[in-house]
């Protein structure tokens, strides 16, 4: 089984034939937990949402490492691109992410409810289950969330600021509920972040994000004091 | 009493236009609950409003390439039945194509049941066959269903029905995160397209059967109403359809006892339901403002 998960080779990517970043190459192995850092703007979720085929790659090419049909990536959007006028249970949200695995027109079923009552519970909110989704706290929504993407059963993934708009204390809960299934489940993790002091001791590797371009390193070359200097200077009030 | 015994005999005499209506008002909130969800409300004001255009449209070309058409004829009813369905799926599909330039959202529909409005006129102007009768057909001819176009109505309605159910976890799936459905490589193109195929043929035929006002208002009033009461999909739907049933069915009593024109009836009846739920949601959510957390 390869060590690559996910291979970027001179990707360009951007929206309406604009391109946001340009030739980027990286690569991410298995097991691997990363974060894509950068200032506002400068494309991390564009990034990201090219990985995970949801905007068009304008050049270069993305290969991957599991079959992205009978296996896709869990992914986790920002809590805000979900419209609360859809009238959902806790329970309803977390089976969506069993629908990866499904056949068209077949049937939620026995496997896939208890999928989701493992995966709520690995989350810690196995009593949550039958509550109105929104009715939920940012943390807990979040938390959700994360059980959603569980319960596609992925190999690797995909968050995209999932601290946003959460309080500090369940921020710092989110993030080490995400250390622990990246520790404990071998599970790939990608996640798109401005909170830089969040995620520094939790993650191994860095994308800085930047101008068009992004480079990937180890969190303590990345990172390290006299670079941190430079990056808070592009990172005026994001933190 | 009597009235409501009457219109529950088998030998009624609008027995057909009574199941009609009802079919209407328990359909039409299925593929409204979409609408209300997938925030397209406007929508259902001006695609009824294009498939009168349609029906309009398709009546003036029969008259100018074949001849008059035959009130009450199965043909007079297939006529209106395929422009009605072709404008609707055009102006559906030309909508959802531009649907991801947001900021236009409004103003295009609006354009849309301005044109589709004034073309329905001219149609009828410019067709000299055009009279009461096919006036009273762009308004819905609920009172005039027969028993082919009742057993039509069943048969589409059925199949629309089952085509909702079993791929209830797709539609949601593209409506609720369309994302997630690319991410899982679900073909959100193709589930978009048939939940507006499905859109398209049910508006055609309330259209048909019970008038572009009726089928508005039973595409919106109960799942708004519905939505204020429920906190799951499935009893969101359910509870939509079984109050546009119910309120179709009150709509007709109250239209026959009173003698009262039957879709203002069946539509201010589903407003009344609507407003009393609403008043009732304004007072719980004041009572539980109210009370210690």
């Amino acid at each position: 089984m390869s060590t690559i998960h996910v291979a970027l080779r001179d990707v360009s990517l951007g929206y309406d034939g604009r391109v946001v970043l340009e030739k980027i190459s990286l690569s991410v192995e298995r097991g691997e937990f990363l974060a894509l850092l950068g200032p506002n703007g400068a494309g991390k979720t564009t990034l990201l949402r090219g990985v995970l085929g949801l905007i068009p790659v304008l050049g270069g090419s993305i290969e991957y490492g599991f079959d992205r049909l009978a296996s896709p990536p869990g992914y986790v959007p920002q809590r805000e691109t979900l419209d609360p006028i859809f009238p959902l249970t806790v329970s309803e949200v977390v089976l969506m992410g069993t629908y990866a695995r499904m056949a068209p027109l077949r049937p939620v079923g026995r496997r896939q409810r208890q999928v989701a009552a493992t995966c709520l519970e690995q989350v810690g909110l196995p009593d949550l289950a039958k509550r109105p989704f929104w009715a939920l706290s940012g943390g807990q929504k979040q938390r959700v969330l994360i059980a959603r993407a569980l319960a596609a059963e992925p190999e690797i993934l995909m968050l995209d600021e999932p601290t946003s708009g959460v309080d500090p204390g369940a921020s710092a809960a989110i993030m080490n509920l995400i250390s622990s299934l990246n520790r404990g489940q071998g599970l790939t993790v990608v996640l798109v972040s401005h909170h830089l002091r969040l995620v520094r001791s939790l993650v191994r590797s860095v994308i800085w994000v930047e101008g068009g371009r992004a480079v990937k390193g180890p969190t303590e070359a990345m990172l390290a004091p006299e670079r941190v200097g430079d990056i808070f200077g592009t990172l005026t009030g994001t933190e | 009493m009597n009235t409501l015994f009457e219109i529950l005999s088998p030998d009624f005499l609008l027995r057909q236009a009574l199941i009609g209506s009802v079919l209407v008002g328990l359909v039409c909130p299925l593929i409204g609950v979409y609408f209300v969800l997938r925030r397209m409300i406007f929508l259902g004001v001006a695609l009824p409003q294009l498939s009168a255009a349609g029906i309009a449209c398709s009546f003036f070309v029969y008259r100018v390439l074949v001849g008059p058409h035959q009130h009450f004829e199965l043909t007079e009813r297939g006529v209106a039945m395929i422009g009605s369905f072709a404008f609707t799926l055009a102006g559906l599909l030309i909508l959802a194509a531009l649907e991801r330039y947001k900021e236009t959202v409004e103003a295009r529909i609006g354009i849309t049941y301005a044109i589709a409005a004034a073309a329905t006129i001219l149609f009828v102007a410019a067709d000299p066959g055009a009279d009461a009768h096919m006036v009273s057909l762009l308004k819905g001819d609920i009172l005039a269903t027969t028993g082919t176009s009742l057993g039509v109505l069943v048969g589409v309605f059925s199949l629309i029905v089952l085509l909702l159910f079993a791929c209830r976890k797709e539609f949601l799936l593209v409506s609720f995160d369309r994302d997630l459905a690319v991410v899982f490589r679900k073909r959100a193109g193709l589930w978009d397209g048939l939940l507006y195929l499905v859109i398209g043929v049910t508006i055609s035929l309330g259209v048909i059967t019970a008038g572009p006002l009726v089928t508005f208002g039973f595409l919106v009033v109960p799942p708004l109403a519905a939505r204020l009461v429920t906190h799951r999909m499935l009893t969101f739907s359910l509870v939509a359809a079984g109050l546009g049933a119910a309120t179709a069915f009150t709509g007709f009593y109250c239209a026959y006892r009173f003698d009262l024109p039957l879709g203002p009836a069946e539509v201010a009846v589903a407003s009344v339901v609507l407003l009393v739920i609403a008043a009732a949601d304004v007072v719980r959510r004041a009572v539980n403002k109210g009370r210690p957390t």
